[in-house]
């Protein structure tokens, strides 16, 4: 092989130098540039967060007024959505990870993956314009037509959308053919781990949702340059369309953050229970189902905006049904730690605390689906606890989780241990303290998105900012203590936590090609012959080697 | 193959290897099968994107549509089916070159892959063409979406007045004769063949609404320009409010305007009473004694309230019957164009972009890159042009074949 490249030694330091970073096809490497981009993001969208719960401590006029507060929780839901949550797991975790579970030297295309991260960035540039040109006060979704009259940034936010849309589209396309042309010819469609299942139809998903939003916020864009008419009422046009098209793409938006944060659980639940999988093939196609449901239920976002009762039924009906394949991943999960060896490692508690916010998240969905109960809920802060409870409570808590199980693997340093345990119980009592207030709020009339509130709700909303506040440091300490690991953790072994996938087979961190070698056949959430070797390197941190009887020696490369 | 092409297919850190017969095979595929294969996989993943991309349009077409048949079976008529027809075959052809331009590829024909590659764009630069005369003619007669649409013309081909008169630069109209029932004058232009012509300055003063009266007598108000338009059609919408006679029917001289409690108000060969008192009042101007000035002759000087026709003959009644049987323009017709625009828009975007791709090709095509081992960018951007033309083989039954 004449590959100029030297593939023996880690990625990290194979050709340093910030312009060899930024040129990099290394599909690690762009995963831990996007990983730098979302953690800040991450912070600041946290902190847009804390300026919300600040400004409704006590009602009156608090810190802001309405205009100010407007502009807050537009911008906190615009960067988490779309700068956070949307890109965490897939664009982050996945670029780093996707390849080296399927035994694959990079991503189908590495310069479109590189394409997607410079996508990534414009995007967030304009977005962040947006913030800096005066803020937008339209809320995350952009409704027409108070959208198209808004005083504020809305172009450069909408076009920091529309491109990071694109983004996203590019990104789903590059793991779908990664998917179909990489594997190894051992792995079949059900030898692949489960974080691929899900990668898969989180891709497939991107693929075909978001190009919809990106008409949609074209669409928005034109008619406010040019008032080409198509969502304007006093122009003709319709203003609910902009709501089906929207939906259309960010219903299956809310799943492209929650699969792929089903996935990594089901890859750091069986590890961390040295438990076989239970149900495997049920976890693998309920992926699936709940992408092509998410294509279903949009409608539900749209009870009280003037659809046909017709129409308001069967995305009643659809919505329950989506309770079904999420159940059945609970249900696997729970049967999963049965009688597991379970290790509560910091990565661990996440993915306990993620059974239990995402069961909350998922039955107060329930609640919301029943039409007539809707109708009282709406626009309240119950929707608000309850979208809180998916999108943070279970897919950010994944992907924190995530992040620690795989830190050691791609930077070959340990986070400490204590500390990450501390922020975990922090992260889930905090997010507890700071929503489940808002769910009772709600259900008693507190309409979402109001800069003040009548004083009978003062104690949820001091209980929920003195929660916000515990969140927003356990997160920030978490990202301190991430970056102090990367010069000062201790040295990672080749693996940590005694996983079965690829990923742990490959060198920490790996190569710029992944493996040395051509990697060998693995027994997937197989951990009988998985043996734990305390000390196992000169920091003292442990290591899982195979067993030799079994015919496959260890790997040692750290 | 020559060393130099290197940097067209590797990169940095993926160095070209395992003995590839093509430099562009990159180095993380097996081979250069797996490359194409992947890459094909890609483009399709690639065109599904796309129709979810257009989907979104069509839905808003569907839905419009729909709700406004009307309108589309009026303002279709607006589109010139002769220019969309040849743009169809336009594409057709650059379809099969695009495809033929594959299996040059494919056998290694560098110079049959050259001529294909070279009609492609022709094509694609005959249909940018093509749509730019459309369009231009539409701007031109202003037939726009939402508020920019004030047609100088109805649909089928005969001038109307505009609300902001600002047709062709020319401050006129057409007024409506109702007694001779011909058009009085106006300034329509030698494309429709109903050469009127004084469009000098004096005479385009002379043709705007003056002055409308609306009211009881010696209690009315009166009212200029658009202003005027505007009470004036809202008038004619008192008497059926659900059919709003648009104010060119209502554009009157003094002569002729019916005067008294009521006033009818006719379009085509229908009259609409209203219950109001409307006075049009077409003041005449003073001309300008410019030495450009049309009718220099004092003879020739059009009385007001009539036309000079100078290079053809009127149109027929029957001619006028045909352009404006369809009546005014429906309400809401600026939605057509809204979708019209938009859909013709964003596609003529993508017929821009594959002819970057195809200048593209034609140049690695030129730098002899394509082999019967490695053509699969010729093939993919084959597989998105087809798409482009897939997407006008809809867009021109949907816009311009309507009846």
């Amino acid at each position: 092989m004449s590959a100029s490249v030297d593939n023996t030694k880690s990625f990290l330091e194979v050709s340093p130098g910030i312009r060899n970073w930024l040129y990099t096809l290394d599909h690690k490497r762009i995963g831990l540039m996007y990983l730098c981009g979302i953690l800040f993001s991450l912070l600041l969208g946290g902190a847009f967060a804390l300026l919300v719960r600040t400004a409704l401590f006590s009602p009156g006029l608090t810190i802001v007024g309405q205009d100010w507060y407007n502009k807050f929780f537009t911008l906190h839901g615009a960067v988490m959505v779309f700068l956070v949550i949307i890109p965490g797991i897939p664009a982050a975790l996945g670029n780093m990870v996707l390849p080296v579970q399927l035994g694959a030297p990079d991503v189908a295309f590495p310069k479109l993956n590189l394409a997607s991260f410079y996508l990534w960035c414009s995007g967030a540039f304009l977005l962040l314009l947006a913030t800096a040109l005066g803020d937008v006060d339209t809320g995350w979704t952009f409704y027409t037509p108070y959208s198209l009259e808004s005083q504020t940034a809305v172009i450069p936010a909408v076009a920091g959308a529309f491109v990071l849309g694109f983004s996203s589209i590019f990104t789903g396309l590059n793991f779908l053919v990664t998917i179909h042309k990489f594997r190894p010819a051992h792995m079949g469609w059900f030898q692949m781990p489960l974080n691929l299942w899900a990668l898969y139809a989180t891709a497939l998903m991107q693929v075909l949702a978001t190009p919809v939003l990106g008409i949609t916020l074209l669409l928005l864009f034109v008619e406010r340059f040019m008032q080409i008419g198509i969502f304007d009422p006093t122009l003709g046009g319709d203003p609910v369309l902009f709501q089906h098209c929207f939906w259309f793409y960010s219903h299956p938006a809310v799943y492209i953050m929650i699969v792929p944060a089903m996935g990594v659980i089901s890859e750091m639940i069986t590890t961390f229970s040295r438990k076989h999988i239970f149900g495997y093939r049920f976890i693998a196609y309920s992926s699936v189902a709940l992408a092509l449901f998410s294509f279903l239920v949009w409608g539900h976002h749209m009870f009280v905006s003037g659809q046909s009762r017709l129409a308001n039924m069967v995305f009643s009906a659809l919505t329950f049904s989506v309770g079904i394949p999420s159940a059945i991943k609970v249900f696997n999960w729970t049967a999963t730690l049965y009688k597991g060896d379970i290790r509560l490692d910091t990565p661990m508690l996440y993915v306990l605390s993620f059974l239990i916010l995402f069961t909350i998240g998922g039955l107060t969905g329930i609640f919301l689906a029943v039409l007539s109960i809707d109708v009282h809920l709406h626009d309240t802060y119950f929707v608000v606890a309850h979208f809180h409870y998916v999108m943070m409570g279970s897919t950010l808590v994944a992907f924190i989780g995530a992040l620690h199980y795989w830190w050691p693997k791609f930077t070959g340093r340990m986070y400490p241990e204590a500390l990450g345990k501390l922020c975990a119980w922090g992260v889930f009592v905090g997010f507890n303290l700071t929503f489940l207030p808002q769910f009772v709020m709600g259900s008693r009339g507190m309409p979402r998105r109001y800069w003040d509130f009548d004083p009978e709700y003062t104690l949820y909303h001091r209980l929920s900012t003195i929660g916000a506040f515990l969140l927003g440091i356990s997160l920030f300490v978490v990202v301190c203590y991430l970056a102090w690991s990367l010069k000062r953790g201790k040295k990672a072994t080749q693996n940590p936590w005694g996983g079965t996938t690829l990923e742990w087979v490959a060198p920490t961190p790996p190569t710029t090609f992944n493996f040395p070698e051509p990697p060998p056949e693995v027994e997937l959430y197989d951990y009988d012959d998985l043996v734990e070797v305390p000390n196992a390197n000169e920091d003292g941190v442990t290591n899982w080697e195979r067993r030799p009887a079994t015919g496959k020696p260890a790997k040692a490369h750290h | 193959m020559s060393a130099q092409d290197n940097d067209k297919g590797g990169h940095d850190d993926h160095g070209h290897g395992h003995g590839h017969g093509s430099p562009f095979i990159q180095h993380h595929y097996d081979d250069a099968q797996h490359q194409f294969d992947s890459g094909k996989l890609g483009i399709w993943f690639f065109l599904v994107q796309e129709v979810l991309f257009f989907s979104g349009l069509f839905v808003a077409y569907i839905l419009f549509r729909h709700h406004h048949p009307e309108v589309f079976a009026y303002a279709s008529h607006y589109l010139d089916v002769k220019w969309g027809a040849i743009n169809t075959a336009v594409l057709i052809v650059s379809s099969l070159s695009a495809a033929w331009a594959v299996r040059c590829a494919q056998l290694g024909q560098r110079r049959g892959l050259i001529a294909c590659l070279v009609i492609t764009l022709v094509c694609a630069f005959g249909f940018l063409g093509i749509k730019y005369i459309e369009y231009s003619h539409k701007f031109h007669e202003r037939i726009l979406w939402g508020h920019r649409f004030d047609p100088c013309v109805a649909s089928g081909g005969a001038h109307l007045p505009n609300k902001s008169n600002q047709c062709d630069g020319v401050k006129s109209s057409v007024v409506w004769d109702f007694k001779t029932k011909k058009a009085d004058r106006g300034c329509l232009d030698a494309e429709t063949g109903y050469d009127w012509e004084p469009a000098t300055p004096g005479i385009q003063a002379r043709c705007q609404v003056a002055e409308i009266k609306i009211g009881v007598q010696g209690n009315e108000r009166r009212e200029v320009g658009r202003r005027a338009i505007e009470m004036c059609e809202a008038a004619a919408g008192h008497g059926q409010p659900h059919k709003p006679v648009p104010c060119w029917a209502l554009v009157e001289n003094r002569h002729v305007c019916p005067k008294g409690p009521a006033a009818m108000v006719y379009y085509g060969d229908k009259a609409v009473r209203t219950d109001v008192e409307i006075e049009a009042v077409c003041e005449a101007a003073p001309a300008p004694a410019a030495p450009e000035d049309a009718f220099a002759h004092a003879a020739d000087r059009p009385a007001p309230g009539q036309a000079t026709l100078t290079r053809q003959a009127p149109p027929t009644k029957h001619d006028l019957q045909v352009a404006w049987s369809n009546g005014p323009p429906p309400q809401n017709t600026n939605m057509f164009f809204s979708i019209y625009f938009a859909m013709t828009g964003l596609h003529g975007l993508h017929v821009l972009a594959g002819i970057f791709v195809y200048i593209w090709l034609l140049v690695r095509a030129l730098k002899g890159h394509f082999t019967p081992e490695y053509f699969g960018p010729v093939d993919y951007a084959a597989l998105y042009w087809h798409l482009v033309d897939l997407i006008w083989i809809f867009l021109f039954p949907l816009l311009y074949l309507i009846h």
